[in-house]
């Protein structure tokens, strides 16, 4: 036959293993065989060839549909198979390492235990990276979302103002890259009883444009949302409720819609219902009122709105930017009462446009998860690497087993496979210890966070990271299987003949295990430095004088309705010193005061203010505060002239505070600024009488604000915006716990006025803690990690020394059988130990220098390269390392030298 | 050749017969052709090709095991042989087959009973 091909070939290729080739190679050869026996058979019969041929054909039928039948049942066949034998080797693998690790219980143990603490730790750090950074908002289309702002860099550096209502129907028109835009403000409003039981209330609100639904994604739960109309009424006239509030406070009644409620004492229409996840970004909103405005609206000078827009899709922020930036210049030319040139050409104003997300997130927060990130991942790193060394030493005392089993034609590949199943049980067990500390640790670290950390309630262990733990725990695995194989290229016979203890080897993989303890040391001194530094930044930042005195001060938030009060200064006058002429009489109060704002808690945007005297050319923007008598000594500000009087208020005396930093914004020749005139714009002047010690309001860690403290009474004449409806009640107390008088100023309140609500009571004290509270989360975590890390350099270093002197035993014996002392024997062990730490801090030094940089931004008084933190981090590990070679060293001056001789 | 072929062979029955056919020994397809050529005296009609799906189909299933080897002229072959599995099949394939029959012949010999 023409297809014939030589034998031989068919020989060699069937006794390769199956393959899909190969099969139909062989398929061929038995159709072949058949069609060519036909062939003879008939031929024997007395045909021809080529009708033998032509015969055996057609008793055949159709050879390629045939063909491929056979061939699809083969094909099946070689795929079963192979599965069965991988499935048959890999449980056969598996067996067989549960065997050899159920009969070492304490190796097996100390691995799954290290590595799955580990693990856990990366785990829980990792997820929370993952919920707070990495994953988008909580938003349809959350990518597209920017926060629009605008920066007045050469008016207040970094802080930035909001948009006027005027700019977000301008931007909407004219902006090809924004799709919708919304403006909202946040307030706090009182909510009252509605003749139920409940008393009157403070809550969470919004004002907001009507869009900012639409931008965000939302869908009502209950009713409807805002509608532009709604925006038109000065005073709210409809509310949409949140999820939480409405099931808190009206026990979730599908009924309420339609019916209305009373929000600053007047009568608003529930009109919607909000499902439970529709919140702001940053924080919870309990009631969403519309806020007053519309397109034909005038134009104000009012930048005070926080604005969100979705961008068209494909457009990034910084195009966005780019397209704002001569949209912006306009403004002047189109709204000159309120962009005026000089007014833009005097601030540097212009938009800006950030990512929500790297808004909400923030920068540091961002960056200190990281951090903390890389802590746990050193960590996890470290103890990978006690585990390598723990496998080297069980790939030692297996040598002989391996080589005999090697002499019996047992291949490498085998031996390796037996390793590396072992470390995946053992990395599987870890992964699911893990896991189960994960989940105990995320609740721990979420009791610890600070309550102001983004996304907090996003944090749960997510499928993200359960595939991180087992994701890393195989990688772990493959590097503890697959490192004593490539640092042993001679696993053969030759370990029969030299008894076992082939000294080369020996040699080698010491140097593999102390390299591997060299980088625990090193990564050990770079997070001991990065928590010295955190405690040192917290230290400092506990050291600053914030310019209050917060032991013993509490504060809360106390409201009145805006509509008897709102026009009637005297009458909000009264009622604010009676409530603390009362409280004074409380026991262990010392001093009681009102004010708008309270540092490290409200923000302090400035106003433009007018000033007599002053030569300076720059006008200053300072943040404004209405404060009542009182304030100052029950906050603890020092000030210098004449404070705040009731008695001087009730006549009107226009006395007035200013902070030591805006005083010296100022330059008044020759007298300090008391006496000098001070007024918002359009108003009669108020007169400087005082000036109050610098206060820390912004942060502990930034430049001191300058504030005007305006008296709650105005001058005749003067117009202030609005009475002050909305205060903050300080209160000093004698120490104790202040919080204790919490109710007694909550009867004095509605005893004066029924309709008064109070919130919020908290300590100044927790106000402080709270400023730190990232840095002081951020340090307590670096803490652990490097309390975890140096533990594991301990136990690696012990058992790398621990190891030698096993080793050294014979050579041990000898010296001291030829007249060593035991001290000196003593000193050998640990200047082993000394050695292989020195060369690691030298590492860990070089590293730290290099990568402490990062931390800069969460630092505060301490440069990242500090020298003493380094040396200090240095010792720490000297002594440890002189802690864990004390064991083996006494252990090495205690051999008997003739029961170590006789041994060998 | 096959003029004497009458039997048009039933879906099915292939698989049955050649169970059967190697149930007395491992054979090659060839060998077992013949045997059912010769057993049945030429009277059953078979496209030859179809056999060789069937033999595939059975040794995926696992009711037949092969092996190269050589025929008595010295030829590479491949030959089948019964497997454990195999010998069950072609139990109940039989049974199944005898009860078939015996029903029909049932039926076929029936006579009204008035």
């Amino acid at each position: 036959m023409t297809r014939h091909e030589p034998e031989s070939l068919f020989r060699r290729v069937f006794r390769l293993p199956a393959s899909r080739a190969r099969i139909r190679v062989a398929l061929d050869e038995e159709l072949r065989f058949h069609l060519e026996g036909r062939t003879e058979e008939l031929e024997a019969s007395g045909l021809t060839h080529a009708e033998a041929v032509a015969e055996a054909y057609r008793r055949f039928g159709d050879v390629d549909a045939h063909r491929r039948a056979a061939l699809a049942f083969d094909d099946r066949t070689l795929t079963r198979g192979r599965r069965m034998e991988l499935v048959d080797a890999f449980l056969r693998e598996c067996r067989l390492a549960v065997r050899t690790l159920a009969r070492s219980p304490g190796f097996t143990g100390t691995s799954i235990i290290t590595l799955g603490v580990g693990l856990g730790a990366a785990t829980a750090i990792f997820t929370m990276l993952d919920a707070v950074v990495l994953r988008p908002l909580p938003y349809a289309n959350a990518d597209r979302l920017v926060q629009l702002t605008s920066p007045v860099p050469k008016l207040e550096g970094d802080t930035l103002w909001g948009l006027a209502r005027h700019e977000m129907y301008y931007f909407k028109q004219h902006s090809t890259s924004i799709e919708d835009i919304g403006v909202y403000q946040r307030t706090e409003v009182t909510v009252g009883s509605n003749g139920g039981d409940r008393p009157a209330e403070r809550a969470r609100a919004v004002m907001t444009s009507p869009s900012l639904f639409s931008v965000l994604g939302v869908v009502p739960e209950l009713g409807r949302l805002l509608l532009p109309d709604d925006s038109r009424s000065r005073r709210p006239a409809v509310v949409v409720l949140g999820h939480d509030y409405w099931t808190q406070r009206f026990g979730g009644d599908g009924q309420l819609v339609g019916k209305t409620i009373d929000v600053e004492g007047a009568s608003v229409l529930v009109v919607g219902v909000l499902p439970p996840n529709a919140q702001l970004p940053d924080s919870k909103t309990d009631l969403w009122l519309p806020a007053y405005t519309y397109p034909e609206q005038q134009a104000f000078n009012n930048h005070t709105w926080s604005a969100i827009a979705r961008l068209r899709p494909g457009i990034t922020a910084v195009q966005a930017q780019r397209e704002l930036a001569p949209l912006t210049a306009r403004l002047p030319e189109l709204y000159s009462h309120a962009e005026p040139p000089q007014f833009v050409a005097a601030t540097g104003f212009h938009t800006q446009v950030r990512s929500l997300r790297d808004v909400v997130v923030g920068e540091v927060m961002t960056r200190a998860l990281w951090i903390l990130f890389g802590a746990v991942l050193l960590v996890l790193i470290i103890a990978a690497a006690n585990l390598s060394s723990l496998f080297l030493i069980r790939v030692d005392a297996r040598r002989r087993e391996t080589a005999v089993r090697t002499a019996l034609g047992a291949d490498r590949v085998h031996a390796a496979m037996q390793l590396l199943s072992e470390s995946v049980l053992i990395a599987l067990a870890a992964a699911l210890l893990a896991m189960i500390l994960a989940q105990l640790g995320l609740r721990l670290l979420l009791s610890l966070t600070p309550s102001n950390l983004p996304r907090l309630t996003e944090i749960h262990l997510s499928a993200a990271g359960i595939a991180f733990a087992f994701g890393g725990a195989l990688l772990i695995a493959l590097f503890l299987g697959l490192v004593p194989i490539a640092g042993s290229p001679e696993l053969d016979v030759n370990v029969l003949r030299d008894g076992g203890r082939g000294v080369t080897l020996s040699r080698r993989r010491q140097l593999v295990r102390s390299a591997l303890v060299v980088s625990q040391v090193a990564l050990s001194l770079v997070l001991i430095t990065a928590a010295g530094l955190m405690v040192r930044s917290f230290q400092n930042l506990r050291a600053v004088r914030p310019g209050f005195d917060p032991s013993g001060v509490l504060t809360m938030h106390v409201a009145i309705p805006a509509e008897r009060y709102g026009k009637d200064y005297a009458r909000t006058s009264a009622f604010y010193e009676q409530v603390a002429t009362q409280i004074r009489q409380l026991p262990g109060v010392r001093g009681v005061g009102f004010s708008e704002k309270i540092p490290l808690e409200d923000s302090n945007l400035c106003t433009g203010v007018s000033v007599q005297g002053s030569t300076a050319r720059n006008l200053g923007c300072p943040s404004t505060s209405i404060v009542s008598p009182g304030y100052f000594e029950a906050m603890g500000i020092a000030v210098d002239g004449q404070s705040l009087s009731w008695s001087g208020m009730d006549q009107h005396d226009g006395n007035t505070v200013v902070s030591r930093a805006f005083a010296q914004q100022h330059e008044w020749p020759g007298t300090s600024g008391i006496g000098n005139g001070i007024k918002f714009e359009g108003a009669p002047f108020f007169r400087i009488s005082g000036i109050a010690h610098d206060v820390l309001a912004d942060g502990l860690d930034k430049p001191p604000v300058a504030i005007v403290y305006f008296p709650m009474l105005p001058i005749p004449g003067a117009q202030l915006e609005q009475v002050p409806t909305y205060m903050n009640l300080v209160v000093r107390t004698n120490g104790g716990d202040a919080m204790r008088l919490v109710p007694s100023i909550g009867r004095i309140v509605a005893e004066l006025e029924p309709a008064a609500a109070i919130a919020n009571a908290k300590l100044m004290n927790d106000v402080v803690a709270r400023s730190m509270a990232r840095r002081t989360f951020t340090m307590l975590l670096l803490g652990i990690a490097a309390a975890m890390a140096v533990l594991l350099s301990v136990v690696g270093l012990y058992g790398v020394v621990s190891y030698v002197v096993s080793q050294r035993r014979g050579e041990i014996a000898i010296r001291m059988a030829l007249g060593a002392h035991v001290a000196q024997v003593r000193r050998m062990v640990v200047r082993q130990s000394t050695g292989i730490t020195l060369v690691g801090i030298a590492a860990g030094l070089l590293v730290a220098l290099g990568s402490m940089r990062l931390l800069q931004s969460l630092l505060f008084g301490v440069r990242a390269t500090d020298p003493e933190l380094l040396a200090g981090s240095a010792l720490l590990l000297l002594a440890a390392s002189l802690a864990a070679s004390y064991l083996p060293a006494r252990r090495a001056s205690m051999v008997d030298p003739g029961d170590a001789l006789r041994a060998e | 050749v096959a003029a004497s072929a009458d039997i048009e062979l039933l879906r099915g029955t292939l698989d049955m017969l050649v169970l059967k056919t190697l149930s007395w020994a491992p054979m090659h397809g060839l060998a077992v052709l013949r045997w059912i050529e010769s057993a049945t005296q030429d009277r059953l009609q078979i496209e030859e090709g179809a056999l060789y799906p069937s033999l595939h189909r059975m040794e995926q299933k696992g009711w037949l095991t092969a092996d190269w080897g050589y025929t008595d002229q010295g030829r590479k072959a491949k030959f089948y042989r019964l497997t454990a599995a195999g010998r069950r099949q072609l139990a109940a394939e039989v049974t199944k087959w005898s009860r078939y029959t015996e029903t029909v012949d049932l039926l076929l010999t029936a006579e009204p009973s008035t």
